[in-house]
């Protein structure tokens, strides 16, 4: 008992992540990729985070929790029969909502998961975030033969920096893929997914990305618009923020241009009879670096 | 777009939806929500560096010679309760000249 203590206290103290032991709660996950140290030296990053839906991924836009039709019987083809029945595979939206879920939970996660799905236990489900750890650690790495996994107590980024004045995470290795959409694309979707037991479609973004934006001729990439510098430093909120509607209309107002023209006049239908019409020409036109609507 | 006369009466009334559109290619019913959907059968949202032209048409009714029509370009975000205006233009439209 003694020693199980000790262990958890210490997966608890000094989260470097690349654990092979598994959180069996939700409060030991969110321990385990917990990025609170960040905001010492990283206040203003980690205030733009706080603001994102990295912040709350499982919270659904207005605090609407999306996933809880994934906890009620019957609801979809993933639902258990019981939420004590709900296991990581009943929620295939943790692969990008929740990645960290999928390698290092426990079934029991996913138990407690829906049960705080049902009970609307907000408090509990905010604790799952995409946290720093999970973009600058898990996710950094994606040729993984040929780069390797991402290794425990380092950081990935943008830049290398040979000594990070942190207890556990103390060198920070670039990343090859951190300025390019493909960081994006492994959450923000291809298409369906068919690995499921049952497809699911969520975001296929990235998807739209390559197949119509870099066919037209865009050059872009997903954080040059998403992720402009703040003060030099690229912005973590990533925006938009769906639940900050003047901030959504803004930065939809900079893709998005509508052209409007009208015409009134008398239409000749058929001789002797003149139709009082009005017509109204629209164009829109889309800088996007997507479809829009997508996510 | 809608179209009202200078005393405010509506007299038309038209709207275009730009969106996604999937089904769980089992059945040809549009379904919403990630794990039913499938894949889309439908795509009529606005594309990358792709124009998207419309043409609304209405007749006046008789008597009346202008129309106040506004055009309001919006974003649903997750009901049609939250939306995101985008843009929105007013214009006088008038058969007198």
């Amino acid at each position: 008992m003694r020693l199980r203590w000790l262990l958890v206290g210490a997966l608890v103290a000094m989260p470097a992540v690349a654990s092979a032991q598994k959180a069996k709660t939700i409060d030991e996950l969110a321990q385990m990729f917990d990025s609170s140290r960040c905001k010492s030296c990283h206040a203003e990053i980690y205030a733009q985070w706080e603001k994102s839906h990295h912040a709350r991924p499982m919270m659904g836009v207005a605090g609407g929790l999306k996933d809880t039709p994934l906890a009620m019987k019957g609801a979809t083809p993933f639902s258990p029969d019981d939420p004590s029945k709900a296991t990581i595979a009943t929620f295939p939206c943790f692969k990008c909502h929740l990645p960290q879920a999928v390698t290092h939970a426990e079934d029991s996660v996913a138990v407690e998961y829906a049960q705080a799905l049902i009970a609307k236990d907000k408090a509990k489900i905010g604790k799952l975030q995409i946290t720093c750890l999970v973009c600058h650690n898990e996710k950094a790495i994606v040729h993984r033969l040929s780069d390797g996994k991402p290794q425990p107590g380092v950081l990935y980024s943008s830049k290398e920096v040979a000594s990070h004045p942190d207890k556990v995470f103390k060198s920070v290795k670039k990343s090859g893929i951190f300025k390019q959409s493909l960081m994006c694309g492994q959450c923000h979707g291809l298409g369906p997914n068919l690995e499921f037991e049952n497809p699911v479609q969520c975001a296929t973004l990235y998807g739209s990305y390559l197949h119509a934006y870099i066919p037209a001729g865009g050059t872009q990439t997903c954080q040059e618009c998403h992720m402009k510098p703040i003060n030099g430093q690229a912005d973590h909120l990533i925006a938009p923020n769906w639940d900050d509607v003047p901030g959504v209309s803004k930065i939809l107002q900079e893709a998005l241009s509508l052209d409007v023209q009208t015409l009134g006049y008398e239409w000749l239908e058929k001789a002797k009879t003149h139709v009082p019409k009005v017509v109204v020409n629209t164009k829109i036109n889309s800088t996007a670096g997507h479809r829009v609507p997508d996510g | 777009m809608t179209a009202k006369t200078a005393d405010g009466k509506e007299i038309g009334k038209q709207s275009r939806h730009y969106h996604p559109q999937a089904t769980n290619e089992k059945s040809s019913k549009m379904l919403y929500g990630a794990q039913v959907k499938t894949a889309y059968l439908r795509d009529t949202s606005i594309q990358p560096y792709r124009t998207k032209e419309e043409t609304f048409e209405f007749v006046l009714p008789e008597g009346v010679r202008s129309a106040e029509v506004t055009v309001n370009l919006f974003y649903e975000i997750s009901s049609p309760a939250l939306i995101a205006e985008i843009h929105k233009v007013t214009r006088t439209v008038t058969l007198d000249r």
